[in-house]
């Protein structure tokens, strides 16, 4: 064959391959304003920046699939986030319902590969339907499909892992998306084990989409999710957002940005948002906000576990994870959902070198027959757990209340590398108004309640503890912001780097 | 139009409730205060509209996530 036409054949294959499912399929997402698998990368990626590995995959499983599989359904390669090189996979469910192959479980494979191999932050674009049928079928079809590569269900958080959900999502969609240090779903995307179909034909009834697999679900009662967006452009620019927090890999410090003009105006008049009642809650992300950055605040999980709110920042211009309870909801007391949402973000920050910030108002975790039956001992041992094995800086305020067992657990005495308070700080073991129970007997309205209660609250101030140094300081509310950007410097991590020892790399992402 | 649920997310009691059935919600208001953990625990309306019905009173304990008012949007 003559060059010219090794050049037009080459061509030719090429234009067949980024036609993904043909021009009909195309137009049905486009409608409704749903961006295909190609466009999604576009998106996600600085211009021009993407080079694919294995464009011209297809089906390996049926001769007359060939032409049916561009790219197999799975499109894999290699571009730029704001200049920082990446992996990606997206999903083109417009071939073959982007249904896992030989093919493409082999591009999936060399991506994670290279990603963890080379330091490459990983992102999946997830929107599949499963395993490919009938290619799985038999046990020719299980030997051809599963379990060759014994690595891939390992993860070491090497590199960190984004994860969208974007349409149905089963199978390989949703472990990876299982598996991702952060994952964002578009509203009226699902995510399940496995489609409502069959599921139905499994239980012999009928499942709404919504109910077994949507966004209400996973941001407000599994938590698997982190965000939840309207688009699918905002959906990518979560991502984006997500990994300017990072490092590239776990063996480098993350990156530092400028201060934007405007950080800190907020912190004269901090104090205010403290109600003048000890019984009163307030919304503790209005102080996250004045202490960050301006515009800084990158929230994971606001629907879920509400009580502590879990936040990438910055401040002064480093990556921090803010780990802050919020008096707001359940009056700050720490439930199970709120246990698993800590030590899921603890793992994060630990392993990526991100110092953490706890700002501390609690009356102690929720007692009572529910959170038992919640595993509330095993919730508690595996926050406090992580904490104990967190090796990047651990900064800590006590704004207001800080009680028994959760005072350890929101990084109170040597659980954190300072511990310091503001002098509205009330510190002990318990709420002065149980404690008036429990040692004297009395109940409100019993003759010497109040002056048990008022005896019991007299030692919680923060004063008796800064004597001791079990509080290194004292901090006035209006110079907090101050005070966590000199500590940022100050432990810095110099000796490594910024590198932390990431004892919990192998941990999970669901607790 | 809507029916929208409001539940209490914790085990209480009812300490002091702000609003009476008809009157217009607006997103983020406190419809009644729930005492628990020796906290005052908000009640918030996540969408505005108007105020259906109240179900407790009170002093009524209240279990976590218990429907304690209804709002029509």
């Amino acid at each position: 064959m003559a060059i010219e036409d090794i050049l037009q054949d080459y061509e030719a294959r090429r234009i067949k391959a980024l036609a993904m499912g043909g021009p009909d399929r195309l137009a049905k997402r486009r409608a409704p304003g749903i961006l295909n698998a190609r466009e999604r990368i576009d998106h996600l990626l600085d211009a021009d920046s993407f080079i694919e590995s294995g464009l011209f995959g297809t089906s390996s499983a049926a001769e007359s699939d060939r032409d049916k599989t561009p790219a197999d359904g799975k499109i894999a390669g290699y571009g730029r986030i704001d200049g920082r090189e990446v992996a990606v996979v997206s999903n083109d469910f417009t071939v073959k319902g982007a249904s896992s192959s030989a093919t493409n479980g082999k591009k999936i494979g060399q991506m994670k590969r290279v990603a963890t191999q080379r330091g490459l932050p990983m992102v999946f674009l997830g929107e599949s339907s499963g395993a490919r049928m009938p290619d799985t079928m038999g046990s020719r079809g299980m030997g051809v499909m599963l379990g060759n590569d014994p690595t891939q269900y390992r993860r070491m958080r090497e590199t960190p892992w984004a994860a969208a959900v974007l349409g149905l999502c089963y199978g390989s969609s949703t472990w990876y998306t299982g598996y991702s240090d952060f994952a964002v779903m578009r509203k009226g995307a699902i995510m399940a084990v496995s489609s409502p179909q069959l599921v139905s034909m499994a239980i012999k009834e009928k499942v709404d989409p919504e109910e077994i697999g949507g966004w209400k679900l996973h941001s407000e009662v599994t938590g698997l999710v982190d965000q939840v967006v309207d688009s699918d452009e905002e959906a990518l620019a979560a991502i984006k957002q997500f990994l300017s927090y990072l490092p590239a890999h776990h063996k480098e410090a993350p990156p530092v940005h400028a201060v934007p003009a405007g950080s800190g105006d907020g912190m004269r008049d901090i104090a205010n948002v403290l109600p003048a009642s000890r019984t009163q809650v307030y919304d503790v992300r209005k102080i996250i906000k004045a202490i960050a950055d301006k515009d800084s605040v990158f929230e994971l999980k606001p629907r879920f576990g509400k009580v502590v709110v879990t936040a990438l920042a910055r401040i002064g211009g480093r990556s921090v994870g803010i780990l802050a309870n919020n008096p707001l909801h359940k009056g700050g007391a720490l439930d199970t959902d709120a246990c698993e949402k800590a030590t899921n973000f603890i793992v994060l920050c630990d392993s990526f070198n991100i110092p953490i910030v706890m700002l501390v108002d609690t009356p102690g975790f929720i007692i009572g027959l529910d959170a038992e039956r919640r595993r509330a001992p095993g919730k508690i041992v595996n926050f406090m757990g992580a904490l104990s094995l967190v090796t990047v800086p651990k900064l800590t305020v006590v704004l207001r209340k800080s009680y028994g067992q959760a005072y350890l657990n929101m990084g109170g005495g040597r659980n954190s590398d300072e511990f310091a308070a503001w002098p509205t700080a009330e510190i002990s073991f318990m709420d002065p108004a149980f404690a008036a129970g429990i040692v004297h007997g009395l109940n409100p309205g019993d003759a010497g309640y109040d002056e048990a209660v008022m005896e019991m609250a007299r030692g919680n101030s923060v004063w008796d503890i800064a004597s001791m140094y079990a509080v290194q300081s004292v901090v006035l509310p209006a110079d907090t912001r101050s005070y966590l950007i000199r500590m940022l410097e100050v432990h810095c991590m110099r000796l490594t780097n910024g590198v932390g020892e990431h004892l919990m790399r192998t941990w999970p992402t669901t607790f | 139009m809507a029916i929208v649920k409001l539940l209490t997310e914790v085990t209480g009691s009812v300490w002091k409730i702000y609003l009476k059935p008809g009157d217009a919600v607006a997103a983020g208001d406190e419809v009644m205060i729930i005492e628990s953990m020796k906290m005052e625990i908000p009640v918030i309306a996540e969408e505005s509209g108007t105020l259906k019905e109240i179900s407790v009173a009170e002093g009524d304990p209240v279990s976590e996530g218990q429907t304690v008012a209804t709002l029509t949007t």
